[in-house]
């Protein structure tokens, strides 16, 4: 949606350490590989967006970030710090919400939260209810802080998911499925939240289903496939990578063609204009010989595939994903096996 | 928020243990059934105490049951140690395990165990502050059916000193020690099932199999026992310090008897924290 271009400019500032960093990931779980060879970077100060089918190992990939599981081979970096010796240092500056909010359902919001502060190394004692209060507040709980947990609406658990991951200023966030069960209004209020975590320096990892969501908020992406990972970088470079296309509206379709193709520059008609292939050239190229072939050049626009498009290619089908162009540079194809 | 990096912040390395300890408790103590178990297992000594008046009332000067049953009537001080030792048959175990079930499984089924790891609480810490939470409240269970039955039991039944077993009395006082050993003993021996059941619990994410399997290993154990041909085994079972806990009443105190209960009962406390925490220290949150 609208959101992207103002996150997509703010891609992450290049730092000599990334947030969290896995190499060879691996997770056998009963001779069923979960995960394996996961080479992820998540730069510091990136919104990544893990994209993947069910069962791609979003959510194990995220519980080995988390040290909650030991992987069967490869490390993992949180912060700089290799887990799981790191995990004290570290997990104190990170949220998460993982696999769905994990509350006493007895107990109200506000204990549960309070109970969850308990826990946080960085919060003093005497700043626990303000924290809390704060936090509540910020996912627009305040009004049902009270209410048992047992009483909340699936949204109400997801928000008090979330409030529990911003307790504390972190340095990374991570959200497994943030925007599962929320209406609209919740789904935009986590983009916005989303969008002030990332605007204050902080790494946000989400995974998500919706492709929308993610091209909105996301400065990064990875997508898994089969416990992989099949592509991974910038949001703008991924997308760029796939469509090689410019779209040139022209009432002069023939002539057009014509004065690209004595250039030897492949191109097609469409109704009320022509498609031109950038496969061997650029696009101010194609500009510069249209006008000097005297076309009457109205609009120029370079065709984005959307994240959707490149979504299916990487993921539908294991043969289409290694059709996808190896020498595109901003595509990390990974090997699969 | 954009200046909340900024912000100054407690960065000790961990959370202090006193407010972990507290918030478990806490917890544990607004727990529904944590509650109702508790008020029930109030009642037992109070519903043995009415039972045993009304029969006593009734049918004057014959004897109520067997055992400890008989001992009672008149005898107010011993009502407590009846309710505990009948309590630790099944109900008091039940209770232990339960609360083990509830402290590793069950927070692990609701995602609970999650959040904390990723706080996060150190896995041996963690065991420590839930080890910690399931002996509070069980000591907690014991000592409320020793309050309750020493009030029931001096108001139905009346009586300023105990009657023991061995056909001494003993003064108020050394009654009331008495009743104080008795929780002690049974405490100890709850903790060792419990034990047992956290070990359970560190490897399920099922509360009732926690439960199961502790009951099964007190059933298992108690049937064992009355088989003579596997009397060797008999030391080395749960229950067998459970079948001591009634001698409390003697007179003199058979120290030796009571001590080696004590004694058996820390080591299934030993083993189980130590498959607990081998586990723990492994599994995936």
């Amino acid at each position: 949606m609208s959101g992207s271009t103002e996150f997509g400019t703010v891609a992450g500032s290049p730092a000599a350490v990334p947030a969290a960093r896995t190499r060879g990931l691996r997770k056998v779980y009963r001779g069923t590989v979960a995960v394996d060879n996961v080479d992820l970077e998540v730069p510091t100060g990136a919104v990544l967006g893990m994209l993947g089918p069910n069962g791609s190992g979003k959510t194990t990939t995220i519980r080995m970030l988390l040290g909650l599981v030991t992987p069967t081979a490869g490390e993992v970096e949180l912060l700089g710090r290799k887990l799981p010796e790191g995990a004290a240092e570290s997990l104190p500056e990170v949220g998460a919400l993982v696999e769905g909010p994990g509350f006493h359902p007895f107990l109200s919001g506000r204990e549960n939260l309070l109970r969850a502060a308990a826990a946080e190394p960085h919060l003093s004692t005497s700043r626990i209810p303000a924290a809390v209060g704060a936090a509540l507040e910020r996912v627009g709980l305040a009004h049902a802080a009270n209410r048992r947990f047992r009483g909340y609406s699936l949204g109400m658990k997801q928000r008090l998911g979330l409030a529990g991951a911003l307790l504390v200023p972190r340095r990374l966030v991570v959200l497994d499925e943030p925007t599962n069960g929320l209406d609209p209004a919740g789904t935009r209020e986590i983009r916005t939240i989303m969008a002030d975590l990332h605007a204050a320096g902080t790494t946000v990892v989400v995974s998500s289903h919706l492709l929308a969501e993610v091209e909105a908020t996301c400065t990064h992406v990875a997508v898994l496939n089969q416990g992989t990972v099949v592509a991974q970088g910038e949001l703008a470079d991924l997308l760029d990578a796939g469509s090689a296309t410019l779209l040139v509206s022209t009432p002069e379709v023939e002539a057009a063609v014509d004065a690209l193709r004595d250039h030897r520059i492949p191109a097609r008609s469409l109704a009320e204009g022509i498609r031109v292939d950038l496969t061997a050239t650029t696009a101010p190229e194609v500009v510069e010989t249209l006008v000097k072939a005297g076309v009457p050049v109205h609009e120029v626009r370079r065709q984005r595939t959307g994240l959707e498009d490149l979504f299916a290619r990487l993921t539908e089908d294991p043969v289409d994903a290694a059709e996808l162009d190896p020498t595109s540079d901003p595509l990390v194809p990974q090997e699969t096996r | 928020m954009t200046a909340a990096l900024d912000e100054p912040r407690a960065t000790a390395r961990r959370a202090p243990l006193t407010r972990l300890l507290r918030s478990e408790l806490r917890m544990v103590l607004r727990r529904p059934r944590t509650l109702i178990g508790l008020a029930l297992l109030a009642l037992v000594p109070v519903v043995a105490g009415i039972g045993i008046a009304i029969a006593t009332g009734s049918s004057s000067g014959e004897s109520v049951g067997d055992g400890l049953a008989s001992l009672v009537e008149g005898n107010g001080l011993l009502l407590p140690i009846f309710g505990l030792t009948m309590s630790m048959t099944m109900l008091l175990p039940l209770t232990g395990a339960m609360l083990a079930a509830d402290a590793l499984a069950g927070e692990a089924a609701n995602g609970t165990l999650r959040g904390l790891l990723v706080a996060p609480v150190g896995r041996a810490r963690l065991l420590a502050v839930k080890a910690f939470g399931v002996a509070a409240v069980s000591l907690f269970a014991v000592l409320l059916m020793a309050a309750t039955g020493i009030v029931a039991g001096l108001l139905l039944l009346g009586g300023d000193g105990m009657l023991t077993s061995s056909g001494t009395t003993l003064p108020f006082g050394a009654g009331l020690g008495r009743v104080l050993l008795t929780v002690v003993l049974v405490t100890v021996q709850v903790w060792a099932l419990a034990a047992v059941a956290l070990a359970v619990s560190a490897w399920t994410e099922h509360p009732l199999i926690v439960v199961v399997v502790s009951l099964g290993v007190v059933i298992v154990s108690g049937v064992l026992s009355v088989i003579p041909a596997l009397d060797w085994l008999t030391p080395a079972l749960i229950t067998t310090s459970w079948e001591a806990i009634p001698e409390v009443v003697k007179d003199p105190l058979p120290t030796a008897t009571l001590l080696t209960g004590v004694l058996r009962a820390g080591c299934y406390i030993l083993i189980g924290y130590s498959i607990a925490l081998s586990r723990m220290l492994t599994r995936d949150g």
